[in-house]
């Protein structure tokens, strides 16, 4: 039944409502600015007719609360593409520091090992000059060197990754805490039916930032939330979180262990953690080894060639370079082990005044060494690997941020709090609020008016 | 598409110009297109390769005008033979003149026997602390006095050659051993100067023109050695300017493997200085308006 009392409780009503639609939207344009905030769009419910019937009419509005817009797949993309992007940066951060090594100077390999040959080449045309001679051995000790610096800046580069790698580890152990108790708070929220969209903001930007450390993937249960990486290795489950753990390893790294004690450092793809991991044990520990072959192989020519020759005094030549006697570590450890100029090997036939060994020497600039290539080109290969590894993490680093960047703008196009409509929308729940109190005023006029129905006529 | 913010596209699209102008910036002040391995892996292995190569080219210059040198020493201590040679045959003819008394072929011996040790003297001629016509015992003096040698001297070095790399596949001799010039047998200089000496001496006037004759042979000879040395010297010069010309060519090389010609990189910066304006124009305008400029 239509009457002033029911237009006066709907007027209440729909000032409250309208009240609450102003928190919503005041909500929104508050958090804006807050990263992983997904906006909140108020949920209006018309209260239906008390009876059936013609007459019947309907009793206003309620305000039912609101909901978070968000979008699950592109949430699980952008993290994706997070830890892909935390990847490339990390190999391009630590290939930046390495590249300089490589970059032609006076003290690079290269130009090292082309002044060793031509300081030999020198010597021939005065073999039994001791300026010559000096010039020679100090030739290859500034090579020594220049392999040490060389070296250097790889391992210096793997130890900082090493200590990257065990923070990683613990920031993950962090954020996985964390977001093991905001899923045991969504999970307590769903049984008493509140809502959840704050907390399920809170658990994506913390399963974001986990993605910024290593590929993750989140199921959603009933049970609660499971967070696994990219291999498998469960993170969050059931509420709980499995810590992972780091141990010093046999090749003097950290190794990652999952909860088991299981080793799981191989199979860790992607993020900061991964990308670390992936430089310290492949790109840069490949590009070790390779410079060590190069270190030992141009030792063992050298000193090959030494023997076939004479000394300034006429005695066969001794090895001119020590290098350790497995492969690894050559470049960290060559030394000129030649003390005296005259050690240099220059002669054929046993006379000081003979160069006929030097050939033997140049020989080792233009022959193919054991790994198959002459040592110019073998370190020319090492500067193309570290040239490649870098430009590819610059040119993922780059197409990430560009998917990245077009993701998140999906993201917002969804989520996103967009301030023009939440201005837009301040106005229209300000109108409706106006217009309700309006309707208020208007019934209490016409209670007044019903109330003095009895006097009107007297006065 | 529901657009709620510029702000990411802008940012993002100020980072790319002002990334694209350091480089711009970066090339056109260091002068090259490729700073960093990674700016152009193959570009830069070749470049290592590239400069190894010019390292050898410049050592093989300097290779070069040092065996020119001395190559024209030793050329020139053979002009010397020569010439002393040339006067001993002069002696000798003098002294084939049957009207000669046996003082004035004293007198001509003791003219002879000054030219043998002239002779030596040039054939012990050394270049930078070694002698040059030892053969590789370039340590010690090539000819000592030795008695009862038939010449009065003896030959101290070896029959070995040097050779020099003067190009990636080309080496050179440097250097003739002596007893090829001064003691070969059939044309032995010394020999046939001391043979002068003696038949001067104590020989008939038909002994005195063998031995002049013996002098002709060594000294046709020692000229014919002189050609070989000349040989090796124009050798050396001829590479000389090839050198020269790799040298440039490998300059050029590099100068396309990593570097970039200024007009080009002049052009890229100030494309990168409009194209960064106009990001920046774009942003000041589009960022700033909202609704609630509107609404009063």
């Amino acid at each position: 039944m239509p009457g002033l009392d029911t237009s006066l409780s709907i007027g209440v009503q729909s000032l409250l409502a309208q009240e609450g639609a102003l928190q919503i939207t005041n909500n929104n344009i508050a958090n804006a600015n807050t990263p992983g905030y997904s906006r909140e769009i108020v949920d209006f419910e018309q209260v239906g007719p008390n009876g059936t019937g013609g007459g019947a009419l309907g009793n206003g509005v309620v305000l039912q609360g609101y909901q978070s817009i968000r979008d699950e797949l592109l949430q699980l993309r952008i993290g994706q593409q997070t830890s892909d992007q935390g990847s490339a940066n990390a190999q391009l951060n630590s290939l930046s520091q390495v590249q300089p090594a490589f970059i032609p100077s006076t003290i690079d390999v290269g130009t090292q090992m082309s002044n060793f040959f031509a300081s030999v080449s020198a010597l021939s045309t005065n073999p039994s000059d001791s300026t010559a001679r000096q010039a020679v051995l100090s030739a290859g000790q500034n090579l020594a060197t220049s392999f040490h610096t060389t070296a250097g800046s790889l391992t210096r580069q793997q130890t900082s990754l090493d200590s990257q790698v065990q923070q990683d580890v613990s920031q993950v152990n962090n954020l996985s805490s964390q977001i093991a108790a905001v899923s045991r708070q969504i999970a307590q929220a769903k049984g008493t039916g509140q809502n959840t969209g704050t907390l399920q903001d809170q658990q994506d930007q913390l399963v974001l930032s986990l993605s910024k450390l290593t590929d993750v993937s989140v199921t959603h249960t009933e049970s609660g939330d499971t967070v696994t990486t990219g291999n498998g290795t469960a993170l969050v489950s059931g509420g709980q979180s499995l810590q992972l753990k780091t141990t010093t390893g046999s090749n003097g790294f950290q190794h990652v262990l999952d909860s088991n004690g299981n080793d799981v450092t191989t199979s860790i793809k992607g993020g900061d953690l991964g990308g670390s991991i992936q430089t310290r044990d492949q790109t840069i520990a490949g590009l070790l080894t390779n410079l060590d072959t190069l270190a030992s192989q141009f030792a063992g020519a050298i000193n090959t060639a030494q023997s076939k020759g004479f000394d300034l005094n006429g005695a066969p030549g001794q090895p001119l370079f020590t290098v350790p006697g497995v492969v690894a570590g050559s470049a960290a450890g060559i030394t000129m082990s030649a003390t005296s100029p005259n050690a240099v090997a220059a002669s054929s036939d046993g006379t000081a005044g003979s160069n006929g060994n030097l050939v033997n020497l140049l020989g080792v600039q233009t022959a193919n060494l054991p790994a198959g290539q002459n040592p110019t080109n073998a370190y020319a290969a090492i500067v193309f690997q570290v040239g490649t590894a870098a430009a590819d993490a610059q040119a993922n680093s780059t197409a990430t941020s560009a998917s990245l960047l077009q993701l998140t703008n999906q993201r917002n196009a969804v989520s996103g709090v967009s301030v023009d409509e939440e201005s837009t929308n301040l106005i229209r729940y300000q109108q409706a609020y106006e217009a309700a109190a309006r309707v208020i005023t208007t019934v209490q006029t016409l209670i007044g008016v019903t109330l003095a129905m009895g006097t009107a006529a007297a006065a | 598409m529901r657009v709620t913010t510029l702000v990411n596209d802008v940012l993002s699209g100020v980072q790319q110009s002002e990334q694209s102008l350091q480089i711009a910036l970066e090339q056109l002040s260091s002068g090259k297109r490729v700073n960093q391995p990674s700016d152009d892996p193959s570009a830069s292995a070749e470049m290592v390769q590239n400069l190894s190569q010019s390292a050898n080219v410049d050592q093989y210059t300097k290779n070069v005008s040092s065996l020119l040198s001395e190559t024209q020493t030793a050329d020139s201590s053979l002009y010397s033979v020569v010439t002393l040679l040339t006067q001993a045959i002069t002696v000798g003819t003098q002294g084939a003149n049957g009207a000669l008394t046996t003082a004035n072929k004293q007198a001509l011996a003791t003219q002879v026997q000054a030219i043998l040790g002239n002779v030596v003297s040039q054939a012990n001629s050394s270049y930078r602390g070694s002698y040059l016509f030892g053969g590789t015992a370039s340590s010690a003096a090539p000819y000592t006095a030795a008695v009862g040698a038939p010449s009065g001297y003896q030959y101290n070095g070896n029959s070995n050659v040097n050779t020099v790399q003067i190009g990636d596949s080309l080496s050179t001799p440097t250097n003739i051993p002596g007893n090829q010039i001064f003691s070969q047998p059939g044309s032995d200089v010394l020999a046939a100067l001391s043979g002068l000496v003696s038949a001067l001496q104590t020989g008939t006037t038909p002994q005195i023109v063998a031995a002049t004759a013996a002098i002709t042979t060594a000294s046709t000879y020692v000229g014919q050695e002189r050609v070989a040395l000349g040989n090796i010297s124009s050798q050396l010069t001829s590479q000389e300017s090839y050198l020269s010309q790799e040298t440039l060519t490998l300059a050029t090389q590099q100068n396309s493997l990593v570097g970039i010609d200024v007009s080009i990189a002049a052009t890229n910066l100030s494309e990168a200085e409009i194209s960064h304006s106009a990001v920046l124009t774009a942003a000041a305008k589009v960022l700033p308006n909202t609704l609630l400029d509107y609404l009063k």
